[in-house]
């Protein structure tokens, strides 16, 4: 099965720009995840992959295969694209039963009665349902419905199968369990997928590749990894991870390596490009860079404790100076009082 | 490809359907003499006769006295009636609702006839009032009663639309002000009323529009004081000149199209500004209701005194009389008694060819008509184009004709081309007018359940491999089967109900009893007309109680 590729998609819905300029790749067998904030183009884009909405200019082929090119005027219809498609509220037809729903692709693709019996037979025990096929949707739980829409995409096997935000519909406790089932299923059975999530957790743990989508642009492109260590922009920065800012001056720069002056006091860190010296410039840290008690080389503000709260596994607490807030994790309580904070010159990096 | 052949098809159908009446009204308008004869000419003849008429300017000043006596009367009481249902503990809120709405779906003609036996001069009920207080005290052939009799008629109007935005409006809006501290009623007064304030609005404009399509009330009213509207004005003009007077008659269509169009406009923009306060629904809790205290039982005698004048009194009356010999003073109803008239009916082939035909267009012809509504609203569904607003337009058109007037020119419609004249004797011309004349009520019947087929269901389809024409049969059809069926039953309801569209279609063959009883009123048979009319209303009642069993939301 050969890649699934967009190029240049731009898309409009009634006055608004929401798509501009899109351009992607799904290598076969690869999970693929659309990330971004609500807004950014993430759900039309997967929209407009499978023909349910009309980009006005770019193209998007499976292989040598055109789904869509507004230069050669080609536009499929949905229903000739072959793909999957899970829907985030599952779209399971109300007046089918759980096998009727399944059966549906293969019967509009002509397969003989027997065959269809067994494959649905086939795609049901995949998903570990195959003891309800007679009932209603209505008659299964929000888990089982998400694992039928998933068969009913599945059983015609088409070559990519696109998911919208296929867990937001679950409640917190079974959303992670679906989460290591899903990508267990797509990778044992070697399918390209591209899934819409607005959750960077989810789509750093289903995804080979996240792609960060911003105002309907691509922001960055990388394996969950590239993105969480190296984000490229302050947008993508923020967007990954729970991250403290420093807001300050651009003391100096060169090397890969840049000087932001914070509350009166030079922080060293990454140099992640933009402002001159003098310029305003952003740090941001990960939480869990963040040292209390200061780091080796001190990196670091002595900051006073505003508040802690206890998550569980840890402690979170908030530091103060001036106007810069800073939270950071620590493993017990903290002392009433200023602590020294240190910042990693390799974990800060400076926009 | 093939599914956009088929929606230009439906569009073309339609289009046809709708303008070609009224081209061809518009057309003959202009005549000197009926199309059909061998020499016409271009001439503006019949407008200067017309407009020159005192008579016609008379009915046009009456119908605009009637409509307006009428609003003024059935948009407060219909607004109280929602407000008491909606929004406080009236006893029997729970089943009131099928009840009130009971007056849409008996017909005018019926209840009019009702009101003469019951309480005319020598009405049944006069006769009684006579002998306590020895007068009647109301007159009931006056311009003041049409206008009263058609204002209780249309309160269920105005209820619907006050009912239905009273429940969209937010609880959570009404709850603040009781926390800030208004009363209930200061609640209802300042926050309710304004918020629905656009839908009553929106009845008021659609009740002063109806009032245009009264045909039965001031016929059966106001005709033998000479009161004329405009729509007994054009029946009139038929039997008036002698010769077919078309050019004429078409002149005084188009008089009311070009009253009803711009209302039928403003209806749209009003219905527009309606939705503006409707907030999301289906929020679970309902505020409780407002306690009526002592005015509980005086609000509910309220709303059964408007049933007893609106319905039972009319019906009673007419029921009676259908079983009875004669009336008058000092008759013993044990000597009158009788089923004659009953059987009577059946010495008339024509009548009783009109009760089978009937029946057979309210079903089989109501079956067809909702598969014709449903193929226009499939065409059109989820279809983002500039057709659409088109096709909302074609639906909307033949509301600017009352039945009298879409009647009299579809008739043309079958004399003029004619290919399809053999037709009009048979029940396919009465059906198409009956069709044409509730499009945009049967429109609104099966787009408003195509609405709830959430999109991705079909959206599914498609990608599961369906094209738009199999997602039609396989996803949307299915889902909305039960809604067509709620809707047949409706449009039988209509069109068992329906009298003024078939009386310039009726001869051997279409007669259908709605026709038929204006023009048995005609040559005044009372006998025939009161047990045909209980025939009538029987009929609608088990369609009716039908419906209710089935739980049909009776209003669209």
């Amino acid at each position: 099965m050969p890649d699934l590729s967009i190029q240049n998609l731009f898309l409009r819905l009634g006055d608004n720009e929401i798509l501009k300029g899109v351009s992607l790749t799904i290598p076969v067998g690869s999970v693929v995840a659309l990330l971004g904030p609500s807004g950014s183009g993430k759900t039309t884009l997967l929209r407009a992959v499978a023909g349910l909405e009309v980009p006005y200019r770019g193209a998007i082929k499976i292989g040598e295969r055109v789904l869509f090119d507004s230069e050669r005027g080609i536009e499929l219809p949905a229903e000739q694209r072959g793909l999957g498609l899970v829907f985030q509220s599952y779209a399971l037809w109300p007046h089918r039963t759980v096998q009727d729903n399944v059966a549906y692709g293969l019967k509009l693709r002509g397969v003989g009665a027997d065959e269809i019996k067994t494959r649905v037979a086939a795609a049901l025990a995949q998903i570990g349902l195959g003891h309800l096929a007679a009932r209603y949707p209505h008659q299964l739980s929000g888990g089982q419905q998400q694992r039928v829409a998933l068969a009913r995409a599945l059983v015609y096997e088409p070559p990519v199968i696109l998911l919208d935000e296929p867990l937001s519909n679950l409640d917190a406790k079974l959303r992670e369990e679906a989460r290591a089932w899903l990508r267990q299923l797509i990778t044992s059975l070697g399918l390209s997928a591209l899934c819409v999530t607005h959750d960077q957790v989810e789509a750093m743990a289903l995804a080979d590749r996240i792609i960060l989508l911003n105002g309907g642009v691509v922001e960055q492109e990388g394996t969950p990894t590239e993105l969480y260590t190296a984000p490229r922009s302050l947008f993508a920065a923020e967007f990954m991870g729970s991250n403290s800012q420093l807001n300050g001056k651009l003391a100096s720069r060169g090397g890969g390596q840049a000087e932001i002056e914070v509350e009166g006091q030079r922080l060293r860190g990454v140099d992640r490009g933009g402002a001159a010296p003098g310029a305003a410039a952003t740090g941001v840290i990960r939480l869990e860079a963040v040292q209390v008690g200061g780091a080796d080389g001190g990196n670091g503000l002595t900051m006073t404790l505003a508040t802690q709260m206890y998550l569980g596994e840890r402690w979170e607490a908030v530091f103060t100076r001036g106007t810069t807030t800073v939270r950071a994790y620590a493993h017990a309580p903290l002392a009433e009082g200023e602590h020294n904070i240190g910042f990693p010159p390799e974990a800060l990096w400076i926009f | 490809m093939r599914f956009g052949w088929y929606r230009f098809l439906v569009i073309a159908v339609a289009a046809v359907a709708v303008l070609a009446p009224l081209v061809l009204v518009f057309y003959q308008s202009f005549l000197d003499a009926p199309f059909f004869q061998p020499v016409t000419h271009f001439s503006l003849e019949a407008y200067s006769f017309i407009l020159g008429e005192s008579d016609f300017w008379d009915a046009f000043v009456t119908t605009l006295l009637i409509g307006a006596g009428m609003t003024a009367i059935a948009v407060p009481l219909g607004a109280i009636l929602a407000f008491l249902i909606v929004r406080t503990d009236l006893p029997g809120r729970g089943w009131l609702e099928p009840v009130i709405l009971v007056p849409i779906f008996v017909s005018a003609i019926v209840l009019a006839f009702g009101y003469v036996v019951a309480l005319g001069p020598v009405g049944i009920f006069s006769i009684m009032v006579k002998s306590w207080i020895g007068f009647v005290p109301w007159n009931i052939y006056s311009l003041v009663s049409i206008a009263v009799v058609a204002g209780l008629m249309h309160v269920p109007h105005v209820y619907l639309y006050t009912a239905a935005a009273l429940r969209g409006l937010g609880t959570d809006l009404e709850e603040a002000a009781r926390v800030i501290g208004a009363n209930p009623w200061r609640v209802a007064i300042h926050v309710s009323l304004p918020m629905v304030m656009p839908a009553i609005l929106f009845a008021a404009v659609l009740v002063f529009f109806l009032g245009f399509e009264l045909f039965g009330i001031p016929l059966v009213l106001g005709d033998p004081q000479g009161i004329l509207v405009l729509s007994t004005y054009l029946y009139k003009l038929t039997n008036l000149l002698g010769v077919p007077s078309y050019q004429l008659m078409a002149v005084v269509v188009v008089a009311i199209v070009v009253v009803t169009l711009p209302l039928i406009y403003l209806q749209r923009r009003l219905l527009r500004q309606s939705q503006r306060y409707v907030s999301m629904r289906g929020k679970g809790q309902r505020a409780a209701p407002l306690r009526l205290g002592r005015w509980r039982w005086p609000a509910f005698v309220f709303i059964a005194l408007w049933f007893l004048v609106t319905v039972v009194l009319p019906l009673a009356g007419i029921t009676l009389r259908s079983f009875v010999v004669t009336w008058g003073e000092g008759v013993k109803l044990a000597d009158v008694l009788t089923l004659d008239h009953y059987r009577a009916l059946l010495n008339f082939p024509n009548i009783e060819r009109g009760i089978l035909n009937t029946l057979a267009i309210g079903t089989i012809g109501g079956a067809f008509a909702v598969v014709g509504y449903t193929l226009v609203a499939l065409a059109i569904h989820r279809w983002n184009s500039g057709w659409v607003r088109f096709v909302d337009y074609i639906v909307m058109l033949p509301r600017a004709m009352p039945g009298i007037v879409a009647g009299l020119a579809l008739l043309w419609v079958f004399l003029f081309f004619k290919p399809i004249s053999p037709l009009r004797s048979t029940l396919v011309s009465l059906w198409l007018a009956y069709t044409i004349v509730w499009f945009a009520y049967g429109m609104r019947l099966i787009s408003g359940t195509l609405l709830q087929v959430a999109p991705e269901l079909e959206e599914a389809a498609r990608t599961v491999g369906a094209s738009e024409a199999r997602v039609m049969r396989d996803v949307s059809v299915p889902l909305i089967r039960y809604g067509m069926i709620a809707s047949w039953l409706l449009i039988f309801l209509i069109f068992v109900r329906e009298y003024s569209t078939g009386i310039y279609l009726l001869g051997p063959g279409t007669e259908v009893i709605g026709s038929l009883l204006v023009s048995l009123w005609g040559t005044g048979d009372v006998d025939l007309v009161s047990a045909l009319s209980v025939i009538n209303v029987a009929m609608i009642g088990i369609g009716l109680a039908i419906a209710v069993r089935l739980g049909v939301r009776l209003h669209a």
